[in-house]
């Protein structure tokens, strides 16, 4: 009988709620089979079964939490061969150094340890260790499988794709604090009495909210322009579409109509599209536009990818947005569609929230754009006020890469094409 | 409390100033940091002032000393009434540490560090004490560094008097030549020791604890080093218990043997180190420390207090200053905000025994029980013009490799400058080179670097200066 414990999935984190089953007691099941999704804080991970054999208890049920070592299930391996030989193979690899466990010294005399080492040179085992990549996962180019400083670059820009784990370049950005046993300790030594305060664990989701926010606020010099636009148009056109949409069973929030024209505008002011590879000091620009959605969920912001949204109708962009939503409320997002965006869009407005505020970059992005619900506001006009519609936008933009100029014109583009929508005819296909 | 117990706010505050704690500090003010650092001593640490300087000062004295006396004739030189003053030698010795430390200060001062004399403890998690020679001090500091290093480990019933019982370090600092001295233990200290102390002419005893001079260096390289030893009269003994002190004699025994053995007085044990952090006041600070002593921490030396680090011996690793110095650097980057952490993938160790013996990596034994089916090339140092024309042959190249891959896993020499030659094979493992790596370069003619070269080829089945009994292959 096979001991199946949850295993390290790497960056010290050390509980996670077992998702869902996918295999139940009896089920025969097959090596490396997925036998359950479990929802560690970077996402969802798919763990496969180390053995081929017969399921036939499950320990941890679904929606509970489990620690690391804990046993989740118990697998009769076929004909009883296999288990030593398989210890606890997850899609994971842990890091070989977990975050805040061991002294370390290296081993006595050399060469670490039992396991076959991952051949690589120094200084692409520190890059590796800096963008957050388990090295032993990079496949090398070089001679051998040598894995070269590129091969690591390569690595973070183009996780493998059916790797349902971390590594991504978003994770790997997200890592960068990781080295740390964070907050850990601090939040758990003494304080306040209990009567007056209470405290819980920085974990899951949050923890790693926390994470994102402080390297983007730490690393990325914002600055925000703040602007109105006047919404009456916008109204006007959903409205007009509306009536089509249903009949083809979508409904037409603002959420699509404003990323058709975030498109057009980030077309147009490439900058706005691209991300700085402080490695290089080089900057990219990308010709695909993958746009983040700042999505609210129970347990705190997700960002969804929608991805190349230049490619897509207008119908087909409301679709997509609304599938995102629903699967970000439910935590059922995968990796593809938590990592790569090249620019966020956060509709404040669908957040019940009037105005925006100062949104924060969504590293390794630039800039994010914040829209607010269109409400009827006070606007001066001629000498009067008048209420009018209005949407209130603001743009956070990276200072080292954009200057006030840029993201003024970005802006009074953009505002333009809110104000009148039928413009993006004009030179259309 | 202090009148006028002010807090002085630092970035980074380092406590000790040994290899790890003066690197570490030269590192953060690199990195834009205000340092302080603290230590009773001079900056340099054991290492510099007690312990790696002064040893290394002595064998090279000693060797010159007894190559003059008796290593010259076969080269047709004739040395008369070659002789040493030990009062004259210690003082050069004393000389070279001075002058290091004074190098130390002066780097220190360049980099606008700040050197506090005194000693510092912990008063909570950001805040720390420091006693020294203006008073009471108080620091609020955003990083601090713990690089307090470690002591000797004393023998269970015989403690360190300074008289008959000495520290190594004692043994380094000695007023008076002893006629004749124990050293116990198998590490590089107590093999430099005995090779110090019998080439000046001490009677020297080397009770070893088990059977090896050295533990997980290959057996054939420390027959080697066991035969010079012998021939500069040392007496080694296997298996030996120390029991305790009568008179000027230790009393030991052997093995399964109940009989009470004798050897001169003093008796140096050099028996590791154990980290030095008794008065810090840890708990204060909510650092942790191991069962074994040591103290609990990340790979980027972050212990469980975020803003406290750790490096070096105070660690409770294996105490060397190659490991410290890394560590702090890894430390003070990671104090630092970047993202780094102390991974070397070998560690090479040398012992200026006559003949010089150095290993890093695997040595063909704990390949094998790592897992892989390696090959194994050895080349004999009689083999090497440079060798001969240094007037030497004691000596042997030893490369261990995987049998698959071919990727060297650890190289072990043995013959004169091996501690410098170790370098390349440290480099090579580092890099993942293969045998056809380290048989494709080229390497200056004649030249003692050739045996890895040699050793390489003889793995490979190929090497030219020796006649392969077999076309080498997985020779275990």
């Amino acid at each position: 009988m096979l001991e199946f414990k949850l295993p390290d999935v790497g960056e010290g984190i050390h509980e996670a709620e077992v998702l869902r089953w996918l295999v139940k007691p009896g089920d025969q099941i097959k090596l490396d089979q997925p036998m359950v999704e479990i929802q560690a804080d970077k996402g969802l991970v798919e763990i496969p079964s180390p053995v081929a054999g017969t399921v036939k208890e499950i320990r941890v049920p679904q929606n509970k939490m489990a620690r690391v070592g804990d046993v989740l299930i118990l697998l009769d391996p076929q004909g009883g061969s296999q288990k030593s030989s398989q210890p606890a193979k997850a899609a994971v690899a842990a890091q070989p150094a977990s975050a805040a466990s061991s002294v370390p010294a290296p081993s006595t005399n050399g060469a670490q340890a039992t396991q076959r080492r991952a051949q690589a040179a120094p200084a692409a085992r520190k890059l590796a260790f800096e963008l957050g990549v388990n090295i032993d996962q990079v496949t090398g180019s070089g001679p051998g499988g040598r894995i070269t400083m590129e091969d690591v670059r390569t690595f973070v820009a183009k996780p493998p794709v059916q790797t349902t784990q971390a590594a991504g370049a978003e994770s790997a950005q997200a890592d960068l604090l990781a080295a740390r046993p964070l907050g850990a300790t601090l939040v758990a030594s003494q304080g306040e009495s209990t009567t007056t305060e209470s405290r819980e664990p920085l974990a899951g989701l949050r923890r790693r909210i926390a994470e994102r926010m402080e390297l983007a606020w730490r690393t990325i010099p914002h600055a925000t322009a703040f602007d109105e636009a006047d919404g009456a148009a916008l109204m006007a056109l959903r409205h007009e579409l509306q009536p089509n949409a249903e009949k083809q069973g979508v409904h037409l929030t603002y959420l699509p109509l404003l990323i058709k024209l975030l498109v057009r505008v980030l077309k147009e002011f490439p900058i706005f599209n691209a991300s700085l590879d402080e490695e290089r000091r080089e900057i990219v620009y990308k010709r695909y536009y993958h746009i983040g959605l700042a999505t609210n969920t129970p347990d705190g912001l997700i960002v969804s990818v929608l991805r190349d949204a230049d490619k897509r109708t207008l119908l087909d962009l409301a679709r997509e947005a609304a599938r995102l939503t629903e699967a970000g409320r439910q935590r059922r997002l995968t990796l593809p569609e938590l990592t790569g965006s090249t620019f966020t869009l956060n509709n404040v407005g669908a957040f019940g929230g009037g105005g925006t505020g100062v949104p924060i970059i969504n590293p390794p992005e630039v800039a994010i754009l914040a829209v607010g619900a269109i409400k009827e506001r006070p606007v001066a006009r001629q000498g009067t006020i008048i209420a009018r519609p209005t949407l209130p936008l603001s743009l956070s933009f990276d200072h080292r890469l954009i200057d006030g100029s840029g993201s003024s014109a970005f802006m009074r583009r953009f505002k333009e094409l809110v104000e009148q929508p039928s413009l993006l005819l004009l030179d259309s296909l | 409390m202090v009148v006028g117990d002010v807090a002085t706010a630092v970035d980074v505050l380092i406590l000790g100033a040994g290899p790890a704690g003066y690197v570490a500090a030269i590192r953060a003010a690199q990195l834009g940091r205000r340092v302080t650092i603290v230590d009773p001593g001079p900056p340099g640490g054991t290492c510099l002032h007690r312990g790696c300087i002064p040893l290394k000062a002595l064998v090279t004295a000693s060797e010159r000393y007894h190559e003059a006396r008796t290593g010259l004739e076969s080269f047709g030189i004739k040395a008369e009434g070659v002789s040493y003053n030990w009062s004259q030698v210690s003082a050069w010795k004393q000389g070279v540490v001075t002058r290091l430390s004074d190098g130390v200060a002066k780097l220190l001062s360049g980099n606008k560090v700040d050197v506090v004399h005194g000693t510092g403890w912990f008063i909570n998690d950001h805040e720390a004490r420091v006693e020294g020679e203006h008073g009471s001090l108080r620091f609020t500091f955003d990083r601090c560094l713990i690089a307090t290093g470690a002591e000797a480990n004393p023998l269970p019933d015989i403690h360190f008097d300074g008289k008959r019982v000495l520290t190594p370090e004692d043994a380094l600092a000695l007023q008076e030549f002893p006629k004749a001295l124990t050293i116990f233990g198998n590490d590089y200290i107590a093999l430099e020791l005995a090779t110090i102390f019998a080439r000046l002419g001490a009677g020297v005893t080397l009770l070893l604890p088990g059977d090896t001079l050295f533990d997980g260096v290959d057996p054939a390289a420390l027959r080697l080093v066991q035969a010079g030893l012998k021939a500069l009269g040392v007496q080694i003994v296997q298996h030996a218990r120390p029991l305790g002190i009568a008179g000027e004699i230790l009393r030991y025994s052997t093995g399964e043997s109940a009989n009470e053995q004798q050897a001169p007085l003093p008796c140096i044990p050099s028996l590791g180190a154990r980290p030095r952090l008794a008065n810090l006041h840890l708990d204060a600070a909510g650092v942790k420390r191991l069962p074994d002593g040591g103290l609990v921490a990340n790979t980027s030396g972050c212990t469980s207090n975020e803003r406290i680090y750790a490096a070096g011996d105070c660690l409770g690793a294996p105490a060397l200053a190659s490991i410290a110095i890394k560590q702090a650097k890894v430390a003070a980057e990671a104090m630092s905000g970047a993202r780094v952490q102390y991974a070397p993938q070998a560690l090479p160790l040398v012992v200026h025994t006559p003949p010089e013996l150095a290993t890093v990596g695997l040595s063909p034994q704990a390949a094998e029980a790592a897992g892989y089916k390696t090959v194994v090339g050895r080349f004999p140092l009689a083999a090497n013009g440079r060798a001969l024309t240094l007037g030497t042959n004691a000596g042997q190249a030893l490369i261990v490799s995987d049998a698959e891959s071919e990727v060297v896993l650890g190289v072990t020499l043995v013959g004169p400058r091996a501690g410098d030659l170790i370098g390349q094979a440290t480099l090579a493992i580092e890099m993942g080179a293969t045998l056809t790596d380290l048989s494709e370069i080229l390497y200056a003619h004649p030249g003692l670097s050739e045996v890895v070269l040699e050793g390489a080829e003889s793995a490979l089945g190929k090497a030219i200066h020796i006649l392969a009994a077999t076309p080498a292959k997985a020779s275990r």
